[in-house]
């Protein structure tokens, strides 16, 4: 039975060191070679570290850089999924994941969500991405590419699925956090992680593959914690926590096509109805059309009319272009 | 609801303290993810050496078990800094530690440091004729005075050890008294890192008796030990597993004073605690700079601590 091997790279970047990151990366992507690996993947931001801030701009890379040229050539008769800071020709930076076969760039990936709360603050220093997109392989498989928070957005993987991904690539630099003894594992982000990638993998039928660095940047420790998650939900391999390595699994691709033949979650999603509604959602959100299922009175974004409704400034009237009666939701 | 409920440490009625069940973490995880955290803070600043304070108390007693355990106890030097009213059994619960883990260590009486500065009576002024201080250091000086000079002294001491040990000064201070302010600016609080800062004491206690910091320290009243009999309960009004709690919902689980009084804590104490935690956000944070330029530090000016090159050659 054909198997696809995928190892996770689960390296510890060093904080603005390309030149040491990118030696990593080559010394990993040759190992994986001899180790027989069909798929290499590498954490978010594995060729620069995470916590950047203003080293951002002076590690970023064009995608005609050199050094992305001297990666790829290292890939043939190999796929490998690599990150780093991109920089456009207008000079925009991106949390960038590219997919390099055979020699050659195949597919970026530039991250859609950037957290910007609590510990993180992505957004001062990157701008997000716009395209989610799923790709071919060299594998025989779509690819779906996501970096970390941008699995934190129920769209993005049901996206990647119906654009025909049937592996799930999500590469983070995840920190850990929330020690509380009642954890899964005693960290309640890896709880949290766990449980999305194994719903993800279930919803969508799809392989999950999660690759989360290791190390230390400043005052954040990352888990790792890597895993491969099967079509069921289940997962096939979850590496160590904190432990820098790289993690061969091999994985059957018959079982995508068993499982979505026995579940078929995907054959019998709507997303025509999906964009229907969210038309009709961007519309009200938007003071487009007036909201048809709040109450009178109701703030634009909350269906129901509180108590005491305060009174809505100029351009905020929900109810602006009503065209029919609220719903009687009584009835 | 889980705020009521409290927990013993472990499964004796011997339990050495109390620890509310809300606040226990796995050890084993923070072991590890503390152990990672020293090796990199030394490794990414080009040192493989670390230095810390010992006062015979248990943050200190954990942290120089948790750096013996991240990078081994010969790359440690525990520094004893008693002055003359300090309780020979600190020091003798510090040198327990060192005979324990095998690190080096160094005792520096700062008995001469702050009589020499105060006078051996406190006063002032000890030393008589031309000498003689007259400014406020020959005023009598307060507890409070006393403690934060001794405290700094300390610091002091501890970064010229930074020197001849060649090793970073790791921080040895807890969350509970980083959030109340019970630390001395540039005194005890001072260091190259904290692996224990998030931790609070409820949570340093769990890990000490994990990593087997010797019972007595482990069971024995916290005390800033200023003078004898001192406890850090008796001194602040609170219990710490009390404190600790109410730190633990109304800083990380953001419960407003309404919920918190929900949850079963006297509005009083938390609006004291809250008091306590305001009137102390200062000893937290980078003193402001004047933003006059068009890059300042800290403001518009944001570099990783460890960024390329800044590790010693």
């Amino acid at each position: 039975m054909q198997t696809l091997r995928v190892a996770l790279a689960q390296v510890a970047p060093r904080l603005g060191a390309l030149d040491a990151n990118l030696a990593t990366h080559h010394a990993r992507l040759a190992e994986a070679r001899d180790g027989g690996a069909d798929l290499v993947v590498f954490p978010e931001l594995g060729l620069t570290g995470y916590q950047l801030q203003d080293l951002a701009a002076e590690v970023a890379m064009r995608l005609d850089d050199r050094r992305l040229a001297e990666l790829a050539a290292a890939t043939r008769g190999l796929s490998a999924i690599v990150s780093f800071v991109e920089e456009s020709g207008d000079h925009r930076l991106f949390i960038a994941a590219a997919l390099i076969e055979d020699g050659e760039i195949r597919h970026v990936h530039r991250k859609l969500f950037l957290p910007t709360y609590g510990l993180f603050d992505e957004r001062r220093f990157f701008a997000p991405g716009d395209v989610l997109r799923a790709v071919p392989s060299r594998l025989g498989f779509g690819l779906g590419i996501g970096i970390c928070e941008d699995f934190w957005h129920l769209p993005v993987p049901q996206v990647l699925a119906l654009d025909g991904a049937q592996v799930l690539v999500n590469v983070s630099s995840s920190p850990g956090r929330d020690l509380a003894a009642t954890n899964e594992v005693g960290l309640g982000t890896a709880t949290s992680w766990r449980t999305l990638m194994r719903t993800y993998a279930q919803l969508t039928t799809s392989f999950v593959v999660f690759c989360n660095r290791v190390g230390v940047d400043e005052s954040i420790s990352f888990w790792g914690g890597s895993e491969v998650i099967d079509p069921t939900g289940q997962a096939v391999f979850s590496a160590p926590l904190h432990d820098e390595g790289l993690f061969l699994v091999d994985i059957a691709p018959a079982d995508i096509r068993r499982e979505r033949i026995a579940l078929p979650l995907l054959r019998d999603e709507r997303p025509e109805w999906n964009l229907r509604e969210l038309r009709r959602i961007v519309a009200e959100r938007a003071g487009l059309a007036g909201d048809a299922t709040a109450d009178p009175g109701a703030e634009a974004g909350l269906d129901v009319t509180p108590a005491e409704a305060p009174s809505e400034p100029i351009g905020f009237d929900a109810h602006r272009g009503r065209a029919t009666r609220p719903m009687d939701k009584g009835a | 609801m889980a705020a009521d409920q409290a927990a013993i440490a472990g499964d004796t009625a011997a339990a050495p303290f109390e620890l509310p069940s809300e606040l226990a973490i796995d050890t084993d995880v923070a072991r590890r993810v503390i152990g990672g955290f020293i090796r990199g803070q030394l490794e990414q600043a080009g040192f493989d050496r670390a230095v810390l304070g010992l006062s015979g108390g248990i943050d200190s007693a954990l942290v120089a078990y948790l750096v013996a355990e991240a990078i081994g106890a010969e790359r440690l030097l525990a520094v004893l800094m008693p002055y003359r009213t300090s309780s020979p059994s600190s020091q003798a619960d510090a040198e327990s530690v060192v005979a324990d883990l095998g690190c080096a260590s160094e005792l520096v009486e700062i008995t001469a440091m702050v009589d020499g500065y105060f006078g051996a009576d406190g006063s002032g002024g000890a030393s008589g004729g031309a000498s003689r201080p007259s400014g406020p250091e020959a005023e009598p000086a307060s507890a409070l005075r006393r403690g934060n000079f001794a405290a700094r002294m300390r610091m002091a001491v501890l970064y010229d050890r930074s020197v001849t040990w060649s090793g970073l000064v790791v921080g040895t201070g807890n969350k509970t008294e980083s959030l109340i302010g019970y630390t001395t600016l540039f005194g005890d609080s001072a260091c190259a890192f904290n692996p224990i800062g998030d931790l609070y004491k409820s949570q340093v206690r769990q890990l000490a008796l994990a990593i087997g910091v010797p019972d007595a320290i482990v069971r024995k009243a916290p005390s800033a030990d200023l003078w004898p009999g001192q406890t850090d309960e008796t001194e602040g009004g609170f219990s710490y597993p009390l404190l600790d709690r109410i730190l633990f919902w109304r800083v990380d689980k953001r419960r407003s004073l309404e919920e918190m009084v929900d949850l079963g804590f006297d509005a009083a104490t938390v609006e004291r605690v809250d008091r306590m935690v305001a009137t102390s956000e200062f000893k937290r944070q980078v003193p402001p700079i004047a933003k006059l330029g068009p890059r300042t530090a800290g403001v518009d000016y944001l570099y990783p601590r460890r960024r390329p090159g800044s590790a010693r050659g």
